[in-house]
């Protein structure tokens, strides 16, 4: 292996790693709070996060096979760099798969309900409404603006509770 | 709050991201994404689905408890309260988050039509035709009316002076006019326990109105008026997705 063919290859490596970062960057910047996103904006979020688990492994294999047949000739820093690569490719690939907001916001797994006369609720307290034949449901609102999403069922029917 | 099928299948969703300010969702059966504030897939299997509005309310619990126990065979009903999730207190249950929220900067603004981006406002969509209500001017002066695309609608603040139900003044094919019963008193008895039993609205042909919209006497006794379905939101955010708005102004 001569030092130009070397150094494409660092190339293509250091490439590798910064498209594995963006592929979770990218979305992560344009879908953050408080931020306008155009249609177009999302549309590409959303584009790049459908493709980015099976891409981010993808560009992980790549950084390892790589960083596996330089490494024999590297130099120390050339070796930090390599390392540097596998942790960011690798870091990408793992928090693509993870979704973040309901870390802050945690879900809902399994509701409990309890009888109107059983809830310690305020009469002030507001609560949102809803009534299936003979079942009738309330979701105090200050639960359902930190978990914001509750599936439910009531007399049967499929809802999902949106705040 | 939606019926959660679509295209004949059950769904499941989960919050999946943050979008000028609502949120999106997407479904565990096909990972498709959705917009929370107007129920449509927009990317995945089922984009261009839409999802069918569940018709709800905005109550005061005590409103919410007198009402569900009202009347009706009440035996055979079930009313229950969604209970706070183990692991989460008053910290994630925050009663104040609402003026913790107002401080946020918003990612749109529309000035022009006389409001602030964060007033809060009852967003009636109908006919092609949306028209923006402000609250405060909606719990000052109710019953508030007006005609959108041509459906005389009527805007109610109930008995706890916090809870508003929207109303298409209509009964046996003619067009009512709803106003306060100043015999009733003050419609709010200061302690906010819901339906105080005094509370009623008349109208021009010798009915009483409940707040649920039914008769409780009169030629329409038993009946009820047809309920209309609003978004409670702030107004940057309704004008966000209802470009063509216009602003109640009587």
């Amino acid at each position: 292996m001569n030092r130009s063919e070397n150094r494409w290859l660092w190339l293509l490596l250091g490439l590798l790693a910064v498209f594995s970062l963006s592929l979770f960057l990218i979305p992560a910047f344009v879908i953050r709070p408080f931020r306008h996103q155009s249609e177009r904006a999302l549309g590409l979020a959303i584009a790049v996060k459908r493709i980015a688990p099976a891409l981010t492994v993808a560009a992980l294999v790549g950084v390892v096979a790589l960083g596996a047949r330089l490494w024999r000739n590297s130099s120390r820093w050339v070796r930090t760099g390599i390392a540097t690569a596998l942790v960011l490719s690798a870091a990408s690939a793992v928090m693509v798969r993870q979704n973040y907001f309901e870390w802050m916001f945690n879900p809902i797994t399994a509701a409990g309900f309890v009888s109107a006369d059983d809830a310690h609720l305020d009469d002030k307290e507001m609560v949102m409404a809803v009534r299936i034949g003979q079942e009738a449901r309330a979701y105090p609102i200050v639960q359902m603006a930190y978990h914001h999403i509750l599936n439910d069922r009531v007399a049967d029917v499929p809802i999902v509770v949106t705040y | 709050m939606w019926k959660r099928t679509a295209r004949g299948r059950e769904l499941h969703f989960y919050l999946a991201g943050i979008n000028n300010q609502n949120f999106l969702m997407r479904d565990r059966e096909t990972g498709s994404w959705w917009q929370q504030v107007t129920g449509r897939a927009i990317a995945g299997e089922l984009a261009g689905s839409a999802l069918e509005l569940m018709p709800n309310d905005e109550l005061t619990f005590g409103l919410w408890k007198s009402e569900a126990s009202q009347g009706h065979g009440q035996g055979q009903r079930r009313f229950l309260v969604l209970a706070p999730v183990p692991g989460h207190g008053d910290k994630d249950y925050d009663k104040k988050w609402e003026e913790e929220v107002a401080k946020y900067p918003v990612p749109l603004t529309f000035p022009g039509q006389g409001l602030n981006d964060r007033d809060v406002i009852l967003g009636v969509a109908m006919g092609g035709q949306a028209r923006a209500f402000p609250l405060a001017r909606v719990r000052g002066a109710s019953p508030v009316e007006d005609k959108i695309a041509g459906v005389p609608v009527v805007l109610v603040t109930g008995p706890d002076g916090e809870s508003v139900r929207v109303f298409r003044s209509q009964w046996n094919g003619l067009d009512i006019e709803l106003y306060r019963d100043t015999q009733s008193g003050r419609q709010s008895d200061g302690k906010g326990d819901g339906q105080s039993p005094e509370w009623q609205l008349l109208d021009s042909q010798g009915n009483t109105w409940n707040f649920a919209g039914c008769a409780t006497s009169g030629p329409a006794l038993g009946q009820c008026l047809g309920r209309i379905n609003f978004l409670k939101d702030y107004w940057f955010d309704w004008k966000n997705y209802n470009p063509q708005t216009t602003v109640y102004s009587h």
